[in-house]
């Protein structure tokens, strides 16, 4: 079925991405932290196949930028030397996982030349190895946030649906007192709670934690609508009129109909959570410089001077967008499965 | 010491009313609302030297923010100064470009030998933008409000003079002599942005207690009555305000038209600061102050597609931002972790140390795209008449900070990370204002330079108000970038600063006594540069201040930030300011050219 | 009538724990308002305490809470510490604004995402990936990013005004050219809007849409030689809403907090630029008022879906 290739692809994609981000040392060129003060706000360099003269040359190659005199972040190649593209390159020295220690990364030039495929931010750093090494972070506050933030609301909509009554009647009262809160404040509250040194990993944690336990209640109440529409359905009714176990029923049958709505809130609330962290970076809650992520990559972004002079800060939503897309295929796949094409 | 005033010579006077009658007789019919008649033949107008221009046209502006209110008594914003610039007047005025007093609403001025005794001459016949007369009456109400305990007005303090109030006495109709308890250097500075109050509208509210409620922005135009070169004429909530002409200002040309030329100045309200740059470039502000770096060179990039743009460099501001270290006393407040760093940081060498490591032409060329300057003090280049420019200006040398860190008893580990003499890694963080993308900037680059020491340093973006809650209420914090404008270039303006009781003292807050010897010194010789009038000794004295800052480091002073502002071509006589209210300095003067556009200035 | 009642009660309650909680939170939050004077050289801490005393800011939490809660039952929302006006005066204009703004961005991101949603889930193929593929490129991007480009893009096209709500000389224009001019205005701001909610509600209506089409009776119709506009329109599109209906209420709320980042950036005189400066300014009474607004806005749309799944679903109506 042709569904089955594209659900090839989309998986592939995203393992893909997930591969890139655990092995971000070996895929990114350079360090996330590396600034070229020379090279502040380059553009993607160009890799040419044609040089100067006018021959051809198999090997793909670079030239090297230099900064215009007198003007400030204008660059110019200087077509004097080439620099081939190599793949497998020796570069920087970096330790995987604290265990393997290794100089390859997937490709590079020599220096004194460089290889900014996505150009470079305000402070001279690749955005691409930026890029691949914020993948870390946003993929697993994306995912995890957005798993735990769909199991709770999963837990309290079915608790709603089943129980009805006045459990029903405060526990939304309850989520609608949650959504209506300021929650700035209470970001700003825990900003000033924790010490202002915190470690990379516990920054994580907490933008998890956050994420998580500010976006589990529009879920509910979405999980909450469905069960009890569930529960009217005749095969539902009948279930337990045969005399099926409260939980039995609610397994078997009434679960199962919340299946659509999770995979179609998985594939929108993951990209949410991911650019959600630009605010809580904002307020301080990130993992702050130089640690990249994608909500710390994508801020410059609001910004009119990325957008009027630096244009080349928006390739990383070009990079994200497969991904997400992806997401959004699987799931789609998943739910159409069993249904048979329409005329 | 007597100050010769250029007010207009009685010839001059019998010149220009004839046009002064004229122009009357049309304001009866444009502005009904000025119930008084006749103006009296002897108004003494302050005539201008600036080049002649066209009456009419709209001038409209963008502020970050609605202001606050429209009480010049209450108005602490820089935002609510600004609109509050251009509807009220002051009797002496900080010149804006050479930053020297001139006479405004005051004719002439004369000080005692003793600098305590000030006697103001007031302009006769001037007139509230309610065409109600303004004399000496209304200059000794004002003082009152101001001084009020009650009111307690953001001015008493400037009004203050060691504790003790300036005495404010009527001479005669057009005379008021000040008194100040003790010699004050600025003497006639203090006048400057004292807005002059009208007695007839605000003395009821004074004696019921309601002033501080008075002329906020929903207050009714007709309330309003100032002596500015524009009167308030509505307010849409969360859009704008608008001010009209003030037909009873006091300055004309060298024509004899009075001024102002605009008929109508507007204030759209446009909070983010890209909004307000595309707002200019669509035409719908006229000006565009005070502008960032990063708009400058995005005006600067599209000169071809917008032509009708004047891009202006000021130069350095008044502004300066630091590298503020926590010295705080925190003994009584539970935190061990500063204590222990301040151990570190209490050390000059650390300190001078960072100063070296730290590239201040990179914060200049990154941060700024070159529009600003390098600062090793706090005093800015643009503080021509006090900056002392006998200190040295060392370029940036990691050897030399090694060298002092090594003399100190730091040392290094085999992965190049700086261990304290005890042996402990140096780590800290550095907090910073979030809604300051240039300090961001800064915090992050010299967190690179000090990492090239081996300083472990990480940045925290802050909140602004969880910032300041930190530096100057709960010190919890180790470092920050912060940035500080001297309201004023002169020395007395930063007695807060500099004092080491002072409230604004940051890095060691309100020290009962000082905590070295050095800011011992420092006190003294504040206190004494305030008390002298001769400017050279107070030079030396501050000069000395500067150089006792620059050996001991109390915080290091890193870049100021250029004035940058951009006009629409086709206005004249801008006259842009690097102090508040920067580019509204010269609105009174500002034109429209008929035709075509006018080259920069 | 009992239900109203009851619904009424619960608003009320809701209303009075989101009061509790943002006071709460409030002072959990740190610095006070008229800290950002510390940083003026020239002005005394004196002069900062005498400021505080003057709107009571060194009374105790509680006692502000009651202070504001009284004054709310006699139709007095407290005031402003920053602008020293009652809330109530500066208010209503940005609450009108911020209204004007939301529904008519939730009305035109309902009528666009309807026919879409359906669409999509009654053809297979490209369609359905193009518009998974542009709402994937929509939630990656941020809305100030969003609002940005739209700017960019309407500075160099000249058409729509670049922000603001109303023109300069809006006093001075007849009532038609009045709604003109708040329609060109309208038009950049109720875009992003749009934009930014349109992802969510295409692939919810999308998905329940499929989840109905599966269903025998629609298997039947479609055999039984229904026709296709029929089979959706009629048989699916009423089963699939019921799904939907919550997202009313939703796109509301959603709106309402996209609508703060939007109005900023847009210069829309609404709530958003109020809340986000008072929020800074730790404006306790207004933000508090705020919260409680939109808390009421909610409260309304959750009503309104509460009253559609009424009207559409025959069960409910009858039981």
């Amino acid at each position: 079925m042709r569904h089955l290739s594209l659900l090839r692809i989309s998986v592939a994609v995203i393992a893909s991405f997930y591969l890139v981000a655990i092995a971000a040392e070996f895929f990114a060129p350079y360090g996330f932290a590396v600034s070229d003060r020379e090279h502040t706000n380059c553009p993607p360099t160009r890799i040419h196949v044609v040089d100067e003269s006018g021959h051809w040359h198999l090997r793909p190659f670079v030239y090297r930028y230099v900064e215009l005199p007198g003007e400030l972040e204008s660059y110019q190649e200087v077509r004097s030397q080439r620099y081939p593209l190599e793949f497998f390159i020796q570069g920087a020295k970096y330790k995987f996982a604290n265990i393997l220690s290794g100089r390859r990364h997937l490709f590079g030039v020599a220096s004194p030349a460089s290889i900014f495929i996505f150009g470079t931010d305000e402070y001279g750093r690749d955005q691409l190895s930026r890029f691949i090494y914020g993948a870390r972070i946003s993929l697993i506050v994306g995912t995890l946030a957005a798993a735990v933030a769909l199991f709770i609301g999963l837990g309290v909509g079915a608790l709603c649906g089943t129980f009805g009554g006045w459990v029903d009647v405060v526990i939304m009262r309850f989520t609608e007192l949650f959504m209506a809160l300021p929650w700035l404040y209470l970001l700003l509250a825990v900003r000033a709670i924790l010490p202002l040194r915190t470690s990379a990993s516990v920054s994580l944690l907490i933008l998890l934690s956050v994420v998580a336990l500010v976006g589990w209640a529009k879920p509910a109440r979405l999980f909450r609508g469905v069960i009890l529409s569930a529960q009217e359905l005749d095969f539902v009714v009948a279930a337990s009129v045969i005399g099926g176990g409260k939980w039995y029923v609610f397994r078997r049958h009434v679960l199962p109909q919340t299946g659509s709505l999770l995979l179609t809130q998985a594939a929108l609330l993951i990209p949410q959570f991911v650019i959600a962290e630009v605010t809580l970076s904002f307020l301080g809650l990130g993992v702050g410089e130089p640690i990249p992520s994608w909500g710390s990559i994508l801020a410059p972004l609001a910004r009119y001077e990325s957008l009027a002079l630096h244009w080349w800060l928006v390739l990383p939503v070009c990079a994200v967008v497969p991904l997400f897309f992806s997401y959004h295929e699987v799931t789609s796949i998943l739910q159409r499965d069993d249904i048979p094409p329409m005329m | 010491m007597g100050v010769s005033a250029r007010t207009v010579s009685p010839r001059h006077v019998c010149a220009t009313l004839g046009v002064c009658a004229i122009s009357f007789a049309i304001f009866q019919i444009s502005a009904p609302r000025s119930s008084q008649a006749a103006l009296t033949s002897h108004e003494e107008l302050l005539q201008t030297d600036s080049p002649v221009g066209h009456p009419g046209g709209r001038l409209v502006f963008a502020l970050r923010s609605e202001p606050k209110t429209l009480n010049p008594v209450l108005a602490a914003d820089t935002i609510s100064r600004d609109v509050l610039s251009s509807m009220h007047a002051d009797l002496i005025h900080i010149n804006r470009v050479s930053l020297k007093t001139e006479p405004a609403l005051a004719k002439s001025w004369k000080v005692s030998a003793d600098g305590k005794i000030i006697t103001i001459k007031l302009r006769e016949g001037l007139r509230f933008s309610d065409g109600q007369p303004f004399d000496a009456d209304d200059v000794v109400f004002s003082f009152r409000v101001y001084q009020d305990e009650k009111i307690h007005s953001p001015q008493r303090d400037l009004l203050t003079i060691n504790g003790k109030p300036i005495a404010v006495e009527r001479v005669d109709t057009y005379t008021v002599r000040f008194t100040l308890p003790d010699t004050y250097a600025a003497g006639e500075r203090i006048f400057d942005s004292v807005a002059m109050l009208p007695r007839h509208k605000l003395e009821k509210s004074l004696a019921d207690g309601t002033l501080a409620k008075q002329w906020a922005l929903n207050a009714a135009p007709s309330d309003i009555a100032g002596l500015g070169p524009f009167r308030f004429r509505s307010y849409v909530p969360g859009q704008q305000i608008a001010l009209e002409r003030n037909p009873f200002y006091w300055k004309q040309d060298k024509s004899g038209v009075r001024l102002p030329y605009l008929s109508e100045l507007d204030f759209l309200f446009v909070a983010n600061e890209d909004a307000q740059l595309l707002r200019f470039e669509s035409g719908d502000t006229d000006v565009l102050s005070p502008m960032s770096a990063s708009s400058y060179a995005i005006l600067k990039n599209s000169a071809n597609s917008s032509p009708n743009v004047c891009l202006n460099d000021l130069g350095a501001s008044l502004e300066f931002n630091f590298l503020d270290f926590n010295l705080n006393d925190v003994s009584s407040k539970n935190l061990p972790d500063v204590q222990r760093k301040q151990t570190w940081f209490g050390d000059v060498r650390f300190r001078k140390a960072v100063s070296s490591a730290i590239d201040r032409d990179a914060l200049v060329r990154l941060v700024y795209g070159g529009r600003a300057t390098p600062l090793w003090e706090h005093v800015t280049p643009a503080d021509k008449a006090w900056i002392n420019t006998s200190l040295p200006r060392p370029a940036r040398s990691l050897d030399q900070a090694r060298k002092i860190l090594k003399d100190a008893g730091y040392s290094w580990d085999g992965d190049g990370n700086l261990k304290d003499p005890k042996g402990t890694p140096v780590s800290f963080t550095i907090a910073v204002s979030v809604s300051s993308q240039p300090r961001s900037k800064i915090a992050t680059l010299v967190q690179q330079d000090l990492g090239d020491l081996g300083m472990n340093v990480q940045v925290v973006p802050l909140e602004f108000r969880a910032l300041l809650d930190r530096v100057f209420n709960t010190f919890d914090y180790d470092a920050a970038v912060l940035a500080l404008t001297s309201g004023d270039a002169d020395p007395t303006s930063e007695m807060n600063i500099w004092l080491s009781s002072g409230a604004t003292h940051v890095w060691h807050l309100n020290e009962a006594s000082p905590a070295t010897p050095w800011e011992a010194e420092i006190d003294r010789l504040m206190n004494q540069q305030m008390t002298t009038v001769a400017y050279k000794k107070r030079k030396a004295l501050y000069d000395r201040v500067q150089e006792i800052e620059q050996q001991n480091l109390p915080f290091i002073s890193l870049v100021s930030p250029n004035v940058l502002f951009a006009a629409k071509k086709n206005l004249g006589n801008v006259q842009p300011a690097i102090i508040e209210p920067y580019a509204l300095a010269g609105v009174d003067q500002t034109y429209f050219y008929e035709k075509g556009a006018n080259s920069c200035q | 009538m009992k239900y109203v009642l009851h619904r009424i009660a619960h608003t009320v309650v809701l209303l009075l724990a989101v009061s509790i909680f943002s006071f709460l939170l409030l002072t959990l939050a740190p610095g006070k308002p008229f800290d950002e004077m510390r940083t003026n050289p020239q002005v005394s801490s004196a002069t900062i305490a005498a400021e505080r005393m003057r709107y009571g800011l060194d009374r105790p939490i509680v006692e502000r809470y009651f202070y504001w809660g009284k004054g709310l039952l006699h139709g007095d929302a407290g005031f402003s510490f920053s602008y020293g006006m009652d809330v109530r005066s500066f208010i209503w204009a940005p609450t009108r604004n911020t209204l004007l703004l939301t529904i008519t961005a939730t009305i035109l991101a309902w009528l666009i995402s309807i026919p879409i949603g359906i669409w999509c889930a009654t053809s297979n193929g490209a369609i359905d990936r193009v518009t998974g593929l542009a709402t994937s490129l929509l939630v990656s991007l941020p809305e100030p990013f969003l609002a940005l480009c739209l700017l960019y893009v309407a500075l160099r096209l000249k058409y729509t005004p670049i922000g603001g709500m109303s023109s300069l000389d809006f006093d001075a224009f007849s009532i038609g050219g009045k709604v003109l001019d708040l329609m060109r205005h309208l038009f950049l701001p109720v875009l992003i809007l749009v934009f930014a909610i349109l992802p969510v509600l295409v692939r919810h209506i999308r998905a329940s849409m499929l989840d109905v089409l599966r269903a025998p009776y629609i298997e039947a119709a479609r055999l039984g030689g229904v026709r296709r506009m029929r089979v959706i329109w009629r048989l699916a599109a009423p089963a699939a809403a019921n799904p939907i209906f919550p997202f009313v209420g939703f796109s509301i709320g959603y709106l309402l907090s996209v609508s703060l980042i939007v109005e900023v950036i847009m210069q829309w005189p609404g709530l958003g630029p109020l809340f986000l400066e008072s929020i800074y300014s730790r404006d306790l009474f207004v933000v508090v008022d705020v919260v409680l607004l939109s808390t009421l806005f909610m409260v309304v749309g959750n009503l309104i879906a509460d009253l559609l799944l009424y009207w559409n679903d025959p069960r409910i109506r009858l039981s």
